[in-house]
């Protein structure tokens, strides 16, 4: 192999100077735009005891946006965000279901898919049980079931709410 | 009385004018700042565009045929002006607003009722963005219609679809500034739905937003997107736009076969049978050329000089230019005085309206996530859309700029474009609470 003229050597070395900046000035706008540690949430919250769950209701907690939700005596923590395009689901009290006022997706009472263009049912939190407290970590958050399980499936109770505000 | 020094006089005058502008022009600070005085001549013409930077943008000559309204409608030079409108109302907004979600919403407040004209430039501001998307999108509509995407244009064209979606995302981080319920929802659909990119999604969005959640860093850098490294980009790309639009020869003739046959430079054949015959093989002729005749030397030449149809820009193209700044201007104030830009409730993250719309021009693609899975809905289409626009001069390789020999394309881009109206008529006027249809003239749940 011929040893490179001092022009290549130069040419060369302007090359990787430039990638070598580009890539430094690429890391540095990473870094100034990635979501600092604080900001991201993962707080542990005791939203309640066992008992303070109803079979079959929900309670929205504000401070961790979601819902606890007791369906046929288990307990979840559901995200208020929608799986679909991030909009907060509210619970419709008179059909017991969630539903999305975004594009009209609708869960049942433990987050799983029943409607709409969701890709699947409601995002969870995971709930730890420490003696009596019902503890919920923020920082662990589960995709929801797939669509098609339907384990807490029930009728509504009544007419939905979407359109009724 | 004084000699006169008629060379030094101004065309058509006879007198010195000791009028005090007439003074102020002949010093030497003024001559200093502007070199050439404006005499009405082609040659005074022609260095007022050498010597004047912002004449300069143009050439100093045009072929008639730019001067046509039809020929463009003008949609590029309108799009520009709506850019220099949005700049100066920005401006005056960025001195009474704050990037913070504890002020931002107190900010739009206080433009109403606090702030003289404060609303009425919001509302400019507004509108001309929503302007500036529909007449960008109109102007590649137009120019694709035209074939003005054709050799030697192709590049240009990728620049333009780069300034669509620049436009595009100026208008959506604007969008998120007022920090109202309508601002806030619009744009939580809008950044979930980068969730949706293979591999990268998550990450991406997380980046776009900064956190879990549409909050104060996500309007911090939206703000600084808006106000400082879109308009670096547009105003780069938008250089490169206008000047290659300039030294592409402004317009396609669509009368002609291929970009580079255009009137300006179309000959007739100069007495060709001499010099043809002079070059023809021997044999044919036997050697010789023999001459028939004479002509007077003139009428070779007037033959072979190309047809001028060039006019100056200044003052014919300049003209129309101001006549439709002034009435883009006008339709903007007209609209800002007859509709005030929405806002509603602060954000609240708890609280998401019936219906949560995205900004019209997003409107069809709600519509289609609607319909389709996310990542097809919401990714692989615009993706794909953005990427054979981009492509499309370069698939596209029939040289014929004319609509009539150009079937194919013409009507696949028409069915396309229809489909994407359609979507986005029906996504903006037709949908309500939880994306049920409605009759938009029972109940309209559009703001613009």
């Amino acid at each position: 192999m011929d040893d490179p003229s001092r022009r290549d050597f130069l040419r060369g070395g302007w090359k990787i100077g430039g990638a070598l900046l580009i890539g430094a000035a690429a890391y540095t706008g990473y870094e100034a735009l990635r979501p600092l540690a604080s900001g991201a949430g993962g707080a542990k919250i005791t939203v309640g005891t066992t008992s303070s769950f109803a079979t079959n209701t929900s309670t929205y907690v504000p401070a961790g946006r979601m819902y606890v939700v007791n369906a046929n005596d288990y307990i979840f923590a559901l995200s208020q965000k929608c799986p679909h395009l991030g909009c907060h689901v509210p619970y419709c009290d008179s059909s017991g279901r969630f539903e999305c006022p975004c594009h009209g997706s609708i869960y049942d009472l433990a987050g799983e898919y029943i409607a709409g263009p969701a890709p699947r049912g409601m995002d969870r939190f995971e709930v730890k049980f420490v003696g009596d407290s019902v503890v919920v970590d923020t920082s662990v958050l589960k995709a929801g079931p797939p669509r098609g399980v339907k384990n807490f499936l029930t009728p509504p109770k009544g007419p939905g709410c979407i359109g009724k505000a | 009385m004084t000699d006169v020094d008629t060379e030094k006089l101004e065309p058509g005058r006879t007198s010195v004018d000791h009028g005090i502008m007439a003074r102020l022009k002949r010093s030497d600070a003024w001559r200093s700042a502007f070199r050439h005085a404006q005499t009405d001549t082609p040659r005074g013409r022609a260095l007022q565009s050498f010597s004047n930077v912002f004449l300069h943008v143009y050439p100093v000559k045009i072929p008639n045929r730019v001067l046509r309204f039809r020929y463009s409608l003008r949609l590029g030079f309108i799009a520009a002006v709506l850019f220099g409108i949005l700049v100066l109302t920005g401006v005056y907004l960025m001195f009474v607003y704050t990037p913070s979600v504890g002020s931002a919403y107190g900010d739009m407040q206080n433009l109403k009722t606090g702030v003289g004209f404060g609303q009425l430039i919001r509302n400019v501001h507004r509108w001309a963005a929503h302007l500036m998307v529909l007449v960008v999108a109109l102007h590649l509509v137009r120019v694709f219609y035209a074939g003005a995407y054709k050799k030697p244009r192709e590049f240009n064209w990728a620049i333009g679809v780069g300034l669509l979606l620049l436009t595009l995302a100026f208008s959506f981080t604007g969008y998120l500034l007022p920090w109202d319920q309508l601002s806030y929802w619009a744009v939580t659909v809008g950044t979930n739905l980068v969730h949706y990119v293979p591999l990268l999604g998550g990450k991406l969005q997380d980046l776009l937003i900064g956190g879990p959640q549409v909050g104060q860093t996500t309007l911090l850098r939206f703000y600084a997107l808006h106000v400082a490294v879109l308009p670096m980009l547009l105003a780069l790309m938008l250089t490169v736009h206008i000047w290659r639009v300039r030294k592409d020869g402004f317009a396609v003739e669509r009368s002609t076969v291929g970009t580079f046959a255009e009137e300006a430079t179309e000959r007739p054949a100069a007495a060709p049978a001499a010099a043809s015959m002079a070059h023809a093989a021997p044999e044919l002729y036997g050697g010789r050329v023999r001459l028939l005749g004479v002509v007077d030397r003139e009428s070779l030449t007037e033959a072979a000089r190309p047809v001028d149809d060039t006019v100056f820009t200044w003052p014919h193209l300049l003209v129309r230019h101001v006549v439709v700044a002034l009435g883009t201007a006008a339709v903007v104030l007209g609209l800002a005085v007859s509709f005030s830009a929405p806002l509603r409730g602060l954000a609240n993250p708890n609280v998401t309206p019936e219906p949560a719309k995205a900004p019209w021009y997003f409107a069809g693609l709600q519509e289609l996530l609607s319909r389709f899975d996310p990542l097809v809905a919401g990714i692989l289409v615009p993706a794909g859309g953005v990427l054979v626009l981009l492509l499309l001069p370069y698939i596209d390789r029939n040289p014929d700029t004319r609509a009539s020999h150009r079937k194919v394309a013409v009507t696949l881009f028409s069915v396309l474009l229809a489909i994407a109206v359609v979507l986005t008529v029906v996504g903006t006027f037709f949908r309500g609470p939880g994306w049920k249809f409605i009759a938009p003239w029972t109940h309209s749940y559009i703001e613009f």
